[in-house]
């Protein structure tokens, strides 16, 4: 399937371009929480100002959506053309499908009555027919809540979708905001750093937690050519596995992502030796990172060019997935990929050592891997096709 | 085109498909009247699961920690396959998809308590695990050793529809063996005051499914889970023949039976009045289980008993204001297809299309 649109939104720009000068200039736009009161002293990657054009009051990871929505569907040339199409719109997220606002649940345990403004925004607030409604899509929506890996998941339910036959075109990927419920949480699981997170490395101490959107616009050939569209850049695998193990804890032999990542491959049609890199989920917790990076030595070899994202734009969550996708691809179209930054130190129970400068890439193919509180791993493979 | 090859139920009057069957012979009872958390001299009426009286919870050993709506997904799970029978399936190749309107929204408000009671420092780990959207689908998977994709989705309406569509593309591409596709939604204090305020409670905690204009409803909770898989067609219990969602001109062939999702969590259920033919019975079966988004997997259940045991079931209510052809009569019938229909409040329609195996 083609890939012909790209959009993000992330601490790290509001667009692509944006976001590839950070990662050229290495820069982590990390501070305190300012969206909301707390007490929590965490660093975190929060979008400083969400273009006006795209801010919707009280929904935030909304927002979100729709910037990074608007520059793929740009990017894709599809604007003025959707309504030609059968457009699906599938989008991963977590903060989005909970009812879990809290002014709304305290005058209501408070007073046993509250207003019905934060339930009409839930309610018509499912990210993806939100996106739908707004976009004027015809074809399916469905909102992915498979925790971390959303955002992956949802790409490959729209490559499913796309495979038989229930849409032309899909507009896919996710979105989360920064919000006091997950950062109660994942602060209570101790498994959020209060320094600058740092993927892989042996002293990493945790994750932090960032927000943003990120999204590809993926359609047949057939739908591209009719649109005289063209891309160099397809999505050609997706694997998708469970740990049977534990809610929150990867399973220790890393059995499930082995799993997602070998599917994942061999849907592509490839060896693990003809992947130039990896997109690594590494959010910087012990757990994660330690098996992770076993895994990917396990498939690819100590030699694989792998990095994680997260230090620049902090774990995003639902949106993880959507934005990682996304820098894969650029990766794979800029020839190069930045430095895994917040990496320093090799881990020597971690076969596998992110790139530690801005390195440059050759190859046609490169995966992006999710992993997920409920034991959920996800990869995705892309291709690059040089004319 | 996909077999339903098991089935696992857990609602108001138990588990199980022979327990399901019973309630659909049985018809309309009264739901059991709940008191009121915050408003203690009024009675909330509500179908709601009672868990302490469910057999085979042995397996929810595995879960203690759990809440009510993890639980009610594996009993559901692990039921559907226990009822399909198949012997040795690689678990590999089994996969999971989970289709809710509301997820774990009980736990959620629950760690709102904790935030609120305890400050933002001093929250509960396993009540923020558990309030996680995916935390029913992770336990099917932990307590049942499946390893195949693991989903769970949202889409207030067509959560289920979707669901059964993603599988029938799975199974198309490749991806599974097989797949329990699950519907799950509790009901809680937070979504009773919801419902209060935007839908008309049933004034004699009857819903009425025929009378479209206005609605009244009854809260209901449980889960369903369906195996589908396309091989085993000898014990399959039926097919799905296909699910279309929106507009699509194939939603409009007709079936032997229509069931419907009419069951007052729409203030106007008109359009499924224009969508019903005068020539083929309806029926609805919410007034079993009670309103809830996830209603259709329940009434999808219902049809897929039908085409099992060729034998249809009357409707629990029967009150007819528009004079519609209603399926009345309890009996043996020969019934090839069956058509499961829900709107959305857009008026886009969605049609799940069983046929006999």
């Amino acid at each position: 399937m083609l890939i012909t649109g790209l959009g993000v939104i992330s601490a790290a720009g509001i667009n692509l371009a944006e976001t590839l000068v950070s990662f050229e200039g290495r820069k982590r736009n990390a501070g305190p929480v300012s969206l909301f009161e707390t007490p929590l002293r965490y660093p975190v990657f929060e979008v400083r100002e969400i273009p006006r054009r795209f801010y919707l009051e009280g929904q935030r990871t909304l927002s979100l959506a729709l910037c990074a929505v608007d520059e793929a569907l740009e990017g894709a040339h599809l604007k003025d053309e959707l309504s030609n199409f059968r457009v699906g719109v599938c989008m991963g997220t977590t903060v989005a499908s909970q009812l879990n606002d809290i002014e709304f649940y305290k005058s209501y345990r408070t007073t046993g009555t509250a207003s019905m403004v934060a339930v009409d925004r839930y309610v018509k607030g499912n990210l993806a027919q939100f996106v739908s409604r707004k976009i004027r899509a015809t074809g399916p929506s469905l909102t992915v809540v498979n925790a971390c890996s959303s955002g992956t998941d949802a790409i490959g339910v729209a490559f499913s979708w796309l495979n038989n036959g229930l849409c032309d075109i899909a507009i896919a990927g996710g979105a989360d905001e920064l919000n006091r419920i997950p950062l109660c949480g994942f602060g209570s699981l101790g498994i959020v750093s209060s320094d600058l997170c740092k993927p892989f490395d042996r002293g990493r101490k945790g994750l932090n937690l960032g927000e943003g959107a990120g999204v590809l616009v993926i359609e047949t050939k057939d739908s591209a050519q009719k649109r005289r569209r063209t891309s160099d850049f397809y999505l050609v695998g997706y694997g998708s596995a469970s740990d049977a193990y534990h809610l929150t804890a990867p399973r220790p032999d890393g059995a499930g992502l082995e799993s997602s990542i070998n599917k994942a491959l061999t849907e592509s049609g490839i060896k693990p030796h003809e992947v130039s890199f990896v997109n690594a989920h590494g959010t910087g917790t012990l757990e994660n990172d330690l098996v992770e990076g076993m895994v990917l030595g396990k498939v690819f070899g100590a030699d694989l060019k792998v990095l994680s994202t997260k230090g620049f734009t902090g774990h995003a969550l639902g949106a993880a997935g959507g934005l990682e996708a996304v820098f894969t691809v650029a990766g794979l179209r800029e020839g190069w990929i930045p430095v895994s930054i917040g990496f320093e130190h090799k881990d020597e129970t971690i076969p596998v050592v992110p790139v530690r400068k801005r390195t440059y890439i050759n190859g046609h193919h490169a995966v992006s891997t999710s992993l997920a509180f409920g034991g959920n791993n996800a990869a995705l493979v892309f291709r690059r096709d040089l004319r | 085109m996909m077999n339903v090859l098991g089935i696992g139920i857990l609602f108001t009057r138990g588990s199980g498909v022979a327990c399901f069957e019973k309630a659909l012979n049985d018809g309309w009872q009264e739901p059991a009247g709940e008191a009121d958390a915050n408003l203690k001299d009024k009675i909330s009426p509500a179908y709601q699961v009672v868990l302490e009286t469910v057999t085979g919870r042995a397996l929810l050993k595995k879960m203690r920690r759990s809440d009510k709506l993890s639980k009610m997904a594996v009993l559901a799970a692990s039921d559907a396959l226990r009822s399909s029978a198949i012997e040795n399936m690689n678990k590999k190749r089994l996969g999971i998809i989970v289709a809710t309107a509301f997820g774990p929204q009980v736990t959620t408000f629950k760690f709102l308590d904790e935030i609120l009671d305890y400050g933002e420092a001093n929250v509960s780990p396993i009540i923020f695990s558990n309030s996680v959207h995916n935390a029913p689908a992770a336990y099917v998977s932990s307590a049942l050793d499946i390893q195949g994709p693991t989903l769970t989705v949202t889409q207030f309406y067509f959560s289920f529809q979707y669901a059964l569509q993603l599988a029938q593309a799975w199974i198309n591409e490749g991806r599974c063996d097989y797949i329990l596709v699950g519907a799950v939604d509790q009901y809680g204090d937070v979504l009773k005051y919801v419902h209060d305020c935007k839908l008309t409670p049933a004034p004699d905690n009857r819903i009425r499914p025929f009378n479209f204009n206005p609605t009244y409803h009854v809260p209901g909770e449980g889960a369903v889970f369906i195996l589908v898989g396309k091989g085993n067609s000898k014990n399959a219990f039926c097919k799905v023949e296909n699910v279309w969602i929106g507009e699509h001109p194939e939603c409009k062939a007709p079936a032997d039976i229509d069931i419907i999702d009419t069951d007052g969590m729409l203030a106007d259920e008109s359009a499924y009045f224009s969508s019903i033919s005068p020539d083929i019975p309806v029926a609805a079966y919410s007034p079993l289980f009670g309103s809830m988004m996830v209603g259709s997997a329940f009434n999808c259940a219902a049809g897929v008993l039908m085409l099992k045991n060729q034998v249809c079931y009357a409707n629990p209510v029967r009150d007819n204001p528009h004079g519609i052809k209603l399926l009345n009569n309890a009996g043996s019938i020969n019934i090839e297809l069956v058509r499961c229909i829900r709107y959305n409040c857009q008026g886009e329609k969605a049609a799940i299309y069983l046929k006999k195996k």
